[in-house]
Order: C-alpha cells, then sequence, then structure tokens
C-alpha cells in the first residue's frame, strides 16, 4: 500500500510534458495569417480557445441562457392556460411558443448542458489532458451556437417560430399548412445543431476509447463517464436519421420535393418513422447524463462506493441498446397495423427493467451509507424519485390498449416532463451543484442552494403532477385553449402556480451564483476535493489548472481517487491515508505543452447559418457562407499544427479531424519532422512512491 | 493501491515511440486502443454513414414505385443499366487503385503513390461525369427531382452518393497536392490510409445503392 | 328523438370495480365533477372497460411501485443522515460494492412483473383490436320506380370518419356495401346516404366499425368514454371501432395537433336506441325543402347562400346539381343539408341552439360575420393562388347574415329540447 506523494516536492517533470509552451516558442510566422494566435486575454482567449474545460463552461453558459428563453416560453405557455379561453396569446402565436418551448429546451438547453458536462469531465475523469481533437471540439461548440442563434432568429426575420411542434409530423410541416419561414429555420437550423453534435460525438468517443489514462480500463471509467460514452453512441447513430429526415423536409419545403406530402403520394408516416428512430434514442441521450450524475453524487455523499458497477455500466449499454427497438411506441395510434403496435409495446415493456436496476442500485448505493444532504445530493435524490415516477408512468402506456386514452393528451405532458425535467434537468441540476467548485473554484452557498432545490422540486410536482390528471381527464396536448366543462379549471391554475415557483427557484440559482462568488472572497477555497469525493477530477486543484494534471496519474482500479485518500485496515475498515490535500496534484506544473488555439473553429461555424439564411432567401448568400467555410476548412488544414518545436509532441492536436476529411490530410504533411526540442526533459523524477 | 512504484507515468521512450506510430495522437502513451485518434474517428463517422444511407435507401425502396396523381415518370422507367453498370464499374476500380496508392506509400514508393492517387481520383471524377450525364438525360426524359416521391427519392439518394465522391475527390486531390510537393511520405501513409477507409466505404455504398435501385426490380 | 335519456355528465360517480378505494381516490383526484365529459375513467362501452380493465391494476402497481422507493428513500433520509459539513469525521459505514444475487433478483423481478403485464396487454390489444359488428336491418327510402320507395337494406354498421382543418365529416353508406378497397383517395370519396357534420350518430349496443382518414393533416379521433384514439392520416384508411351501452352524448375532441384551431376541432357521438337512429337515419337521408315565398327570409337567404356559400357547402335539394366539392385546401366544407338538425357547428365549438331551445342567433351571426374572429383560421388574405384552409369572411351584410340564418334553421328536424341539453357544449 503505498501512498502518493504530494506532487509539490521537486521538479514537476515527467517527460516531454515539459516542452517549452508553445507561446513563447511561436517565433516563425510560415504562413502569416494561419499562424495559430497566441490565446491572449479576455473575450479573444474564449474565442479562439480549445481548452476542453472552456468550451464546457462556454456550452454550460449558453445552455443557461437557452434556460430562461425557453423557460419564458413555458411560462407564456403557463399563462395561456391558467384559465379557460385563455387570451395571453393567439393561437398561431401559441403554437410557435409551444413549439419552441420544445425545440429550445430539448436542442439548445438539455442537450448542451449535457454536453458541458461531458467536455469538461470526461478528460479529467479518464486522466486526460485534453479531448481527442480539440480544435473540433471548438467547432462543435461554435457550430452549435451557430445553429441555436439561427434556430431563434426566426422569431425576428422568418414571421416567427416553427408552428409545427417540436416533432414536426407531415403534412403540418409543408409549405400549404405551415406558410411561414418557422419551419425551414426549425429544419436548417436543426441540421446545423446535428452537425455539431455528430462531431463533438466523435471526438468524445476517441477521447473515451483512446486518451485514457495509464490502467484507465473501461470498467474503470466512472459511471458517469460511461453514461457520456453511451450518449455519445446514440447521437452518432441517432443524429444522421434525423438528417435524413431534415434534409428531405428542407427539399420539401424549398424545392418543392415530395417527400412528405400525400397530395403527391408520399407516405406522412415516413417522417414519423424517421423522426422517433432518432427521437426516441434522444431521450435517453438526454436522461443517461443525468444518470451520469446521479451515479457520482450519490456514492459521494452516501460514503460508499457505487452499489453493483457494472449492472450500473451494463444497464446502461442495455437502456443504449434497447433504445433503438421502441419508437414506434411513438406511433400506437397513427394507423401502423395491430401486430407491430404488439411488437413495440412488448419491446418498450422490457426498457423498464434495466431502467428499474438502476433505481434500485441508487438505493442499495445509498442503503446502510452515512448520507449527507448536500444540496447535489438533495437534487440527485430528487432525480431518482422524479425519475421514478416518470418510468412507472411510461409503463402505464407502453400497454398499447392503454396508450389509445393516454398519447397525445397531458398524461403524456406530465410523463415526459418527469423523465426530462425531474430526471434530466433535475440531476443536471445537481451536477451543476456538485462540480461548480471544480470548475469555477468557489462553492455555491448551501443554504440558499436548498432554497433552490425545495422550490424547484415543489414547484415541478405543482407544476407537472396536476398533468397526469388532467391527461386522464381527457385533456389534449398543443391545445392552445380549453373550454370551461370539461374539469380542467383547477389543475391548470396549479399547474401555472407551480411553473411561477419553477421560475423562482431559478432565479434563485442565479442569485446564489452571483452572491456566492461576491462572498467567496471571504471565504477559504474549496480545495480540490470539497466533497471527499472518489473520481480522478478531484485530485487537481480547483478551478483545473489549464493542463489539467501535473502528471498524469495511473490508475489502480475503480474510484482511484478515493484510494488514493482511505485503505482498509485489516479489520476491513477504513482507515485515511492521506489527506485530499496530500494526495492532490497542485497544479504548480510549468510548460505542459497544450494545443495552441484556432480561430477557424468560429469562421467555420459562421458561414454555416449564412448558408442557411441563402437557403431561405436568397440562394446569393449561400456564397459568402459557403466561402467562409472553405476558407475555414482550407485554413485550418494549413495552419500548423502547432508551433513548429511542439509538432512531434502528443498533445498536439488534431489531424485528420474534421468530420467530412476533406483538406485536413493536408495537415499532415506540412507538419515538419524535426523533433529537436524534446531536449528540456528532465528525466527521472518519477516521483511519489515509496 | 500503489500508484507510481508499478507503473511509471509515460516515459520519454513510450511517448516518443507513440509519436512515431501515430503521429497526432494526443495521449501520453498512445491510443489506448492502438488504433490511431484519427483512425478511428473516421471508423466511428462511417459508422454514422452507414445510418444516413441507411435512411435514404428505405426512404428510396418505399417510395420506389410512387409515381404521384399526375402519374408522371419514374426513374426506373428511364434506367440506362449498361451506361450505369459501366460507371459502377470504374468507380469499383478505384477502389483497386486506392489499395496501390496506399501499397505504394506504404512501401516508400512516393512516385508510384501519386500516380496511383491521380488515377483513383481521375476513375472518381469519371464516375461523377457519369452521374451528371445521367442527371441530366433523365431530366430531358421528364424525370424531374419534383415529379414524385420515387424520383425525389432516387435524386436524394443519389445526390447524396455524388456529394460523397465529390469530397472524397477533393481529399485525393489535396494528398496528391501534397505529394507533388513531397509533403507526402512513407510515414504519412496512415493518412492515405483513412482516406482510403473513407473511399472504400463510398464505393461499398455503391455497391448497395447500385444493386437496390438499378437491379433489384421493382 | 327519444334517445336522448341522460347524459354522461349527469351520470354519478359510481364504480363498480373492487378496487373501489383506490379508484374513489383517482377520482376525486380526476376531478369526477358533474363536468368531466372528456374523463378516461368514465367509460361507457366495452372497448372502453377493458381498457381500464387493464391499466387500472397496472396503475396500481405502479404505485405499489412508487411508494416502496419513496419509501426507502425517506427512511434512509430519516435513518441514515449524518450533517451534511464537508468534515464529518465519523466512521466509514461499511463498503458494500455490489451484491451479484440481489442484483440479479431484481432484475428478473421487474422483468417477471412486465412478462405478466404483457401478457395482459396483449390479450387486451387483441380484443380491442377485432370487431364483431353484426349486420342490422335499415329501412331506407331509394329511387325506386315511380318514386321514393321503402326498401330494408342490412347494414353492416360502419362510419367513414374524415378529418380535416378543423372539422370533422361523418359519412354513412347504407345503400351500398363500402370497404376500405372501394374508397380510393380521400379527396374523391363515393357518394354517400348521408353525410353530416361534427356529430356522429350511432345505434346503442352495436359495436359500429370506423375507418378514419383525413384529407389535409393528421388528425386524431377520440371519444374516451368510448374507446382510445385513433390518428386520422390523409392517404390511410385506419380500422377502429365504437359502441355504446347507453343512449347518450359522448364528447371528443382532436387529439393529433393539426396546426391553428386543433383545439378547437371537436366533436360528439351521440348514441340513441336502434329505433331512435332508424328515425335518424330517415330524416337524414330525405333532402331538404326549399323555400318558396319570395318575400320571405329564407328564400332571400337562399340567394345570398347560393352566390355566396355554394361555392363550398352542400344543401342536398339546392345545389347538389352543381357542386364539385369546396374550394379549400381540404376540397371540402359541412354539408349543411340538416344542418338545424345538428346541436353543434364549426367543428363542435358552439351551440346552434340555446338551452331553452330558441336557435342561438348570437353565435351564428358572429360566426357567419368574421369566422376567424371566434374560431381561428388561414382563409381571409391568402397569397395569390392559395386555397382557405376554414372559413373566410364573405363581406355579408347583416341582412344577408340574418337571412342566411334563416334559411338554415330551416334545415334538418329540429332537435329535442333534451338533445339540445344534452348536447351543450360552453
Amino acid at each position: 500500500m503505498t501512498i502518493t506523494e504530494p506532487t509539490t516536492e521537486g521538479p514537476k517533470t515527467e517527460g516531454p510534458l515539459e516542452l517549452e509552451s508553445g507561446r513563447e516558442a511561436l517565433a516563425e510566422r510560415p504562413l502569416g495569417v494561419l499562424t495559430r494566435p497566441q490565446g491572449g486575454r479576455g473575450w479573444r482567449d474564449w474565442l479562439s480557445t480549445v481548452d476542453h474545460k472552456k468550451i464546457g463552461i462556454m456550452y454550460g453558459v449558453s445552455a443557461m441562457v437557452f434556460f430562461v428563453v425557453g423557460g419564458i416560453e413555458a411560462l407564456l405557455i403557463r399563462l395561456q392556460l391558467a384559465v379557460p379561453n385563455g387570451g395571453v396569446l393567439s393561437a398561431d402565436v401559441y403554437n410557435q411558443v409551444f413549439t419552441m418551448h420544445g425545440v429550445t429546451m430539448v436542442f439548445l438547453f438539455i442537450m448542451p448542458l449535457a454536453a458541458a458536462f461531458a467536455n469538461y469531465l470526461i478528460p479529467l475523469q479518464i486522466g486526460a489532458r485534453d479531448v481527442a481533437f480539440p480544435r473540433l471540439n471548438a467547432l462543435s461548440y461554435w457550430v452549435w451556437l451557430s445553429g441555436a442563434i439561427f434556430l431563434n432568429s426566426s422569431w425576428i426575420v422568418g414571421g416567427g417560430g416553427a408552428d409545427c411542434g417540436w416533432f414536426c409530423y407531415s403534412p403540418n410541416s409543408g409549405v400549404t399548412f405551415s406558410p411561414s419561414h418557422g419551419v425551414d429555420f426549425y429544419a436548417i437550423g436543426l441540421l446545423i445543431a446535428g452537425i455539431a453534435s455528430l462531431v463533438s460525438a466523435i471526438n468524445l468517443i476517441v477521447t473515451c476509447l483512446n486518451m485514457r489514462a495509464p490502467g484507465m480500463d473501461l470498467f474503470r471509467m466512472p459511471v458517469m463517464t460511461w453514461m457520456l460514452l453511451i450518449t455519445q453512441f446514440l447521437l452518432l447513430f441517432a443524429l444522421p436519421v434525423i438528417t435524413v429526415a431534415l434534409f428531405l423536409l428542407m427539399f420539401d419545403r424549398l424545392f418543392d420535393a415530395s417527400f412528405f406530402n400525400p397530395d403527391a403520394g408520399a407516405d406522412p408516416l415516413l417522417w414519423q418513422h424517421l423522426f422517433w428512430i432518432f427521437g426516441h434514442p434522444e431521450v435517453y441521450i438526454i436522461i443517461l447524463p443525468a444518470f451520469g450524475v446521479v451515479s457520482e453524487v450519490i456514492p459521494t455523499f452516501s460514503r460508499k462506493p457505487i452499489f453493483g458497477y457494472t449492472f450500473m455500466v451494463f444497464s446502461g449499454i442495455a437502456i443504449g441498446f434497447m433504445g433503438w427497438g421502441v419508437w414506434a411506441h411513438h406511433m400506437f395510434v397513427s394507423g401502423i397495423g395491430p401486430i407491430s403496435v404488439a411488437a413495440f409495446s412488448l419491446s418498450t415493456m422490457f426498457i423498464a427493467v434495466p431502467t428499474g436496476v438502476k433505481v434500485l442500485n441508487w438505493l442499495a448505493t445509498m442503503w446502510g451509507g452515512q448520507i449527507r444532504f448536500t444540496t447535489a445530493m438533495l437534487f440527485a435524490v430528487g432525480t431518482v424519485a422524479m425519475f421514478t415516477i416518470g418510468g412507472l408512468s411510461g409503463v402505464t402506456h407502453a400497454l398499447a390498449p392503454a396508450d389509445t386514452q393516454q398519447t397525445d393528451t397531458y398524461y403524456i405532458v406530465a410523463h415526459f416532463h418527469y423523465v426530462i425535467f425531474g430526471g434530466g434537468v433535475l440531476g443536471l441540476m445537481g451536477g451543476l451543484y456538485y462540480w461548480w467548485p471544480k470548475i469555477f473554484g468557489y462553492m455555491l452557498n448551501e443554504r440558499r442552494g436548498k432554497i433552490n432545490f425545495w422550490l424547484m422540486l415543489i414547484g415541478f410536482n405543482l407544476t407537472f403532477g396536476p398533468m397526469h390528471i388532467l391527461g386522464l381527464q381527457g385533456m389534449s396536448r398543443r391545445i392552445d385553449t380549453y373550454s370551461s366543462g370539461f374539469g380542467f379549471e383547477f389543475w391548470n391554475m396549479v399547474a401555472t402556480i407551480g411553473s411561477f415557483i419553477i421560475a423562482v427557484s431559478v432565479v434563485v440559482l442565479f442569485h446564489n451564483i452571483w452572491k456566492s462568488k461576491r462572498e467567496a472572497a471571504d471565504l477559504p477555497p474549496p480545495g480540490p476535493d470539497p466533497w471527499d469525493a472518489r473520481s480522478l477530477e478531484w485530485m487537481v486543484p480547483s478551478p483545473v489548472p489549464e493542463h489539467n494534471f501535473d502528471e498524469v496519474p495511473t490508475v489502480e482500479g475503480l474510484d482511484e481517487w478515493w484510494h488514493r485518500k482511505y485503505s482498509f485496515d485489516d479489520d476491513g475498515r477504513v482507515v485515511q491515508i492521506a489527506t485530499a490535500e496530500e494526495a492532490a496534484q497542485d497544479g504548480s506544473a510549468k510548460g505542459v505543452h497544450l494545443p495552441a488555439p484556432s480561430f477557424w473553429p468560429l469562421v467555420l461555424a459562421v458561414g454555416l447559418p449564412l448558408i442557411g439564411y441563402g437557403l431561405i432567401f436568397n440562394l446569393w448568400l449561400c456564397v459568402p457562407g459557403g466561402l467562409l467555410v472553405g476558407m475555414g476548412i482550407f485554413a485550418w488544414a494549413l495552419e500548423p499544427v502547432d508551433d513548429p518545436d511542439a509538432t512531434h509532441d502528443h498533445h498536439d492536436d488534431d489531424h485528420g479531424d474534421d468530420d467530412d476529411d476533406h483538406d485536413d490530410t493536408a495537415s499532415a504533411p506540412v507538419a515538419p519532422g524535426d523533433d529537436t526540442a524534446s531536449a528540456p526533459v528532465a528525466p527521472g523524477e518519477q516521483q511519489g512512491g515509496e | 493501491m500503489t500508484t507510481e512504484t508499478s507503473a511509471p507515468v509515460a516515459s520519454d521512450a513510450d511517448t516518443a515511440a507513440a509519436a512515431l506510430v501515430a503521429p497526432g495522437d494526443s495521449n501520453d502513451h498512445g491510443p489506448t486502443t492502438g488504433i490511431s485518434n484519427t483512425k478511428l474517428a473516421m471508423w466511428l463517422f462511417l459508422g454514422s454513414e452507414c445510418l444516413l444511407f441507411g435512411g435514404l435507401i428505405s426512404t428510396y425502396l418505399l417510395y420506389k414505385t410512387r409515381r404521384g396523381p399526375d402519374n408522371l415518370a419514374i426513374p426506373t422507367d428511364v434506367f440506362d443499366i449498361p451506361f450505369t453498370s459501366i460507371s459502377s464499374f470504374v468507380l469499383l476500380m478505384s477502389s483497386l487503385t486506392m489499395v496501390l496508392a496506399l501499397a505504394a506509400l506504404t512501401r516508400g514508393d512516393n512516385h508510384g503513390a501519386r500516380v496511383w492517387l491521380l488515377a483513383t481520383s481521375m476513375l472518381g471524377g469519371v464516375f461523377i461525369g457519369g452521374q451528371v450525364y445521367e442527371f441530366t438525360s433523365f431530366l430531358r426524359e421528364g424525370v424531374g427531382f419534383t415529379n414524385n416521391p420515387a424520383s425525389s427519392a432516387f435524386y436524394a439518394l443519389t445526390g447524396f452518393h455524388g456529394v460523397h465522391v465529390s469530397l472524397g475527390i477533393v481529399m485525393l486531390m489535396s494528398l496528391f497536392v501534397a505529394s507533388w510537393q513531397g509533403k507526402l511520405r512513407q510515414e504519412h501513409s496512415e493518412t492515405v490510409e483513412i482516406v482510403g477507409l473513407y473511399w472504400h466505404f463510398v464505393d461499398v455504398v455503391w455497391i448497395f445503392i447500385f444493386t437496390v435501385i438499378y437491379l433489384v426490380p421493382a | 328523438m327519444s334517445g336522448f335519456i341522460r347524459t354522461v355528465s349527469s351520470r354519478p360517480c359510481s364504480r363498480r370495480r373492487p378496487e373501489g378505494l383506490i379508484l374513489g381516490l383517482a377520482l376525486v383526484l380526476t376531478g369526477c365533477a358533474a363536468d368531466a365529459e372528456l374523463d378516461t375513467f368514465q367509460d361507457q362501452s366495452e372497448t372502453a372497460r377493458q381498457i381500464n380493465d387493464l391499466a387500472i391494476p397496472v396503475f396500481i402497481v405502479a404505485g405499489v411501485v412508487l411508494v416502496l422507493v419513496c419509501g426507502a428513500i425517506l427512511w434512509m433520509s430519516v435513518k441514515n443522515r449524518v450533517p451534511a459539513d464537508d468534515d464529518y469525521e465519523g466512521e466509514f459505514p461499511t463498503q458494500v460494492s455490489h451484491n451479484n444475487r440481489l442484483e440479479i433478483g431484481w432484475t428478473l423481478g421487474p422483468f417477471v412483473i412486465m412478462v405478466v403485464i404483457a401478457v395482459a396487454t396483449l390479450v387486451t390489444h387483441l380484443a380491442i383490436n377485432s370487431t364483431e359488428a353484426n349486420a342490422i336491418e335499415i329501412q331506407v327510402e331509394v329511387d325506386g320506380e315511380d318514386g321514393k320507395e321503402g326498401k330494408v337494406v342490412t347494414w353492416e354498421p360502419r362510419v367513414v370518419v374524415v378529418g380535416q382543418q378543423w372539422w370533422w365529416e361523418y359519412r354513412y353508406y347504407l345503400t351500398k356495401d363500402i370497404t376500405t378497397d372501394d374508397l380510393g383517395d380521400p379527396w374523391n370519396l363515393p357518394e354517400a346516404d348521408i353525410v353530416t357534420a361534427g356529430q356522429m350518430v350511432i345505434p346503442t349496443g352495436e359495436e359500429v366499425e370506423l375507418i378514419i382518414t383525413s384529407r389535409d393533416v393528421i388528425h386524431s379521433h377520440w371519444i374516451p368514454a368510448l374507446n382510445g384514439k385513433k390518428d386520422a392520416v390523409p392517404g390511410l384508411y385506419t380500422p377502429w371501432k365504437i359502441e355504446a351501452d347507453e343512449p347518450g352524448v359522448y364528447f371528443g375532441q382532436c387529439t393529433e395537433f393539426c396546426g391553428l384551431s386543433h383545439s378547437r376541432m371537436r366533436m360528439q357521438a351521440v348514441a340513441v336506441t336502434p329505433s331512435a337512429f332508424q328515425e335518424w337515419i330517415h330524416a337524414q337521408m330525405t333532402p331538404a325543402t326549399m323555400p318558396t315565398d319570395e318575400n320571405s327570409a329564407e328564400y332571400r337567404g337562399m340567394q345570398v347562400f347560393s352566390n355566396f356559400c355554394a361555392s363550398c357547402h352542400l344543401i342536398n335539394g339546392l345545389n347538389d346539381s352543381d357542386y364539385n366539392g369546396a374550394e379549400t385546401v381540404s376540397g371540402s366544407a359541412p354539408d349543411l343539408t340538416h344542418f338545424a338538425g345538428r346541436t353543434t357547428f364549426a367543428g363542435g365549438v358552439f351551440n346552434t341552439y340555446n338551452p331553452d331551445g330558441s336557435l342561438n342567433d348570437d353565435d351564428l351571426a358572429a360566426w357567419i360575420r368574421n369566422p376567424d374572429d371566434v374560431k381561428e383560421n388561414y382563409a381571409d388574405d391568402l397569397p395569390e393562388g392559395a386555397l382557405p384552409r376554414g372559413m373566410p369572411d364573405m363581406g355579408l351584410s347583416e341582412r344577408q347574415i340574418d337571412d342566411v340564418i334563416a334559411l338554415l334553421a330551416t334545415l334538418g328536424p329540429r332537435p329535442t329540447a333534451a338533445q339540445i341539453l344534452a348536447t351543450e357544449v360552453e
């Protein structure tokens, strides 16, 4: 049993990490403008960064902005439905608002918030310095952001938002039935955002598979990383399907093709199949990251390891696989034959099994533990309870006959909000409170955090709990108003009150962030490991230094970090062998070579929405858009892989990385071959062991 | 729980070796899977592409014979199977030249690699030329993109494939130019291999499309 | 019509099932008020009962699981709680990392439960997807050699249901046997003996087969008390069925998002006794009688109708000879031949009559004056060449509106007071 020594003593050296930083070394400018930017300060740094942590933060901040946008849309919906014959919104505006609420919350809030965690945490949890392709990572973010802004710009330039529902069933999405440009923006905006998610999925899968620290076997990866990895695989295979659907929709609307127009002999169910083959895995894309958060938070605050790691991982994989065989349960009443309905009804029921395993394993993790109810833990436990409700109501509509009564009513709205909000959002909120000190170097105030949690939990249940009742009482989904006389009044008013409580809880969250930051100056810093946690991200300082690890750790088992702090005595009792401060790295390594920043991902990303506007309004606009994209790719490929002195190094980034892979191949040959610069390596000093 | 004693963190030699094997892999100890990052990324991308073409092919199969209410011409009415067979054969041959290009570069034959890369992109170009000719002659014979679901699906599927081939040609030409400038050497053979993966994939997809669209009777 | 004995809404909330207690609670929660015409638990047909008999035990199982999970969480929250501050230094709990036997157990346990549920589901699924409609004999009048002659036809109870933005059409084929194969495309359906809108009349105690389709976007036909819903997909005929134990009015609502006025696309199934059904058939198959007194409001209304309305609407007996479908996107508009025989109009959102039995002139006038004002649609200020979806503002003067209403009031046998009260919408 040896203990890791603190790394503060002696020179921080191990191998080629000790290269001079590219910033000083960048003397020559072989290609003038194509020289990579030097990072710099302030906004310039953020625009050109390829650091997975900064990109993760940008994802998170943007996601929260769109959370507010989607939340305002939600409040408008609830205001309209608070009383019968509501007059807050016209039917037309209501249809746009509920469509954009769904699209925003799914594609512009939860997915990027999960991407924020994935970007920030995967490299740290597997002991890597960055993702496999840092520039591609920046590209993913900028492309996603440009798609998100493009999508929302339809409010201003497109004659309103899309009004076809987030599922946008044909033929209601056709030009005849939705003559404004909203649906065009929907199709192209989601295509752009899809490129981002696809690139990001490839990048993160390669990172998980290839960038693990020595000893970090797949089955030593934290459950969070596992769930994120499964999510990326789902994205990898689900996105091309929705891409096809969106392209065909775009062809229909802009170029008069006939893929979805029944007047022209098309089959309107084709869209439904394509959409839900994507759409059902999408549900797991949303929920699995939250499962990951819960699987990190519960063990930490129960002071026990996760119960049944193997079952947790394999049930996640099982959900990922089974998620592909259940899509038609969204179509039980759509006119597919009774045999298909029966088959999909059965497959849907059995997906409850691995999901149940997860819930029971979380409970078993808490069982007999010592539970510290921090805000993060409250959110995690709340997630388990709320997701259980969502899962159980899911079982009730796996019964195809019962679903004929439930589908497209508020019962479904209740169900998927319990899954997506109760599971996904509460889980990720817990993640925010849990990793906040790691990311920003100060703690969020616990008292305000608990107010935030309880308000959100109560508001959530007041909003969506009554919707179960409303649905079974026969209130249809997506109706902009209802008459009195069906018994809908009371619970709708309750739901509206609940939604404003959720809004208050979000205000409390933002207030907490702001106030805690101000108070942090007077408080001791949180240190590397404020929660006594278990995985590798807690062995580096908070906030995480740019180079992540002073020294890439060698992993000996699951919960590596915990085992560096604790051991067992002869009676099997846990004994502390090192404090977190002793065992952690101090982030003082100097000159660790890092990938150089680049502006080209941003340039490339700006071109895409221009092409989008061009397709909708005037094809000439596609020319500058295409030029920007082309220039971005060309310059990307030609810009030196890194500073000339470092080209041999392992930590320079990506060649051959852009997803459709043209041109970038040229970057490999550009790299000069001399690797003289590895000289300043001080050998030896693999310190630490006894 | 030992950490350091048993497994020293990546030594110089390790990394140097890793760098030699797979330049561009950014881990201190080489890629965990032994497949370089770039190659792995390409495999994943191609996996994703399978579903893209899967979706398009399914759409075509569903709509294959749908003439629409105006009973307009569908692509199967005007197929010129001998012509398309020849252009398919040309594309198939380009896979062979692609293999030869990689083989040449791997054994250090830079000139051979250059010639075979050029040949591959030329064969690809011939295929694209054939497709352009096919499209224009179909249009002349009254099979327009907007005719009916069958023709929309045909042009979407073959068009998407054509765009993929064209991107492949751009990649091949980039490699060719790099080789011309002497920047594509033996140690870069993996780059060629990766482009080759993409190229073979596009070929295989075409064989599938050709069978499904042209050969299987309606 | 004598069929309107009582309505769903006046039923007491009595339950027949042993799960009374839980159900009672559920019903309190679902607001088992007098007004809950769409309540899925107030089943009024064999099919709806079969669905609830499957769903309610699963609700109970789900409830038990939920109570167990939440109970475990609460119990542990109390029992295993330690102070939340991060320097808690208590002795560590036993570090249990897994227990394969337990975990296999709780993988298999839910699996077994799901198998049981799956079997029950399949049984119900097969039951509600099989139809056993009995042919019934109906007395109709057909064109014979010398005028109308009575004839008895055997009718396989079957109604073709067509959705369009934003109302439902119900087509009855009595004198010819029509199956899905005979229907062709939904824009050119074979001529039916009875075409009505917004209210589907069915005989009690008979299983009525529905053939559902749409003429524009996807809609969904749902009468919760009688059966689950089924989508109306353009270009597709989806089979479904409906039946009612007792005479009554069963409310419905379109449940697939179908654009602007989706929320105002409603319908009712009106179940009547077989003899009342026979009467209804007879009335519906009689063409409207047109006014002849040139000085009457009805006569002027007929002229207004011919000038402004006849390009879309049909009155059998007035413009049936030169009617070629409506100039709308769906190619259809409600058949008005028996307008006054229906108690709702404009997609089931307005009452044709006031509760006291008088004609609801206010809503009728408001609707004709500017339909978009009272039920939003896309019919005015259209771009060049576009067809309306919904009813345009025809720019009628107040007098013309009054005249048209006078004409409409004559169309069809006036419903009874009981019927008016039972079908009333808010």
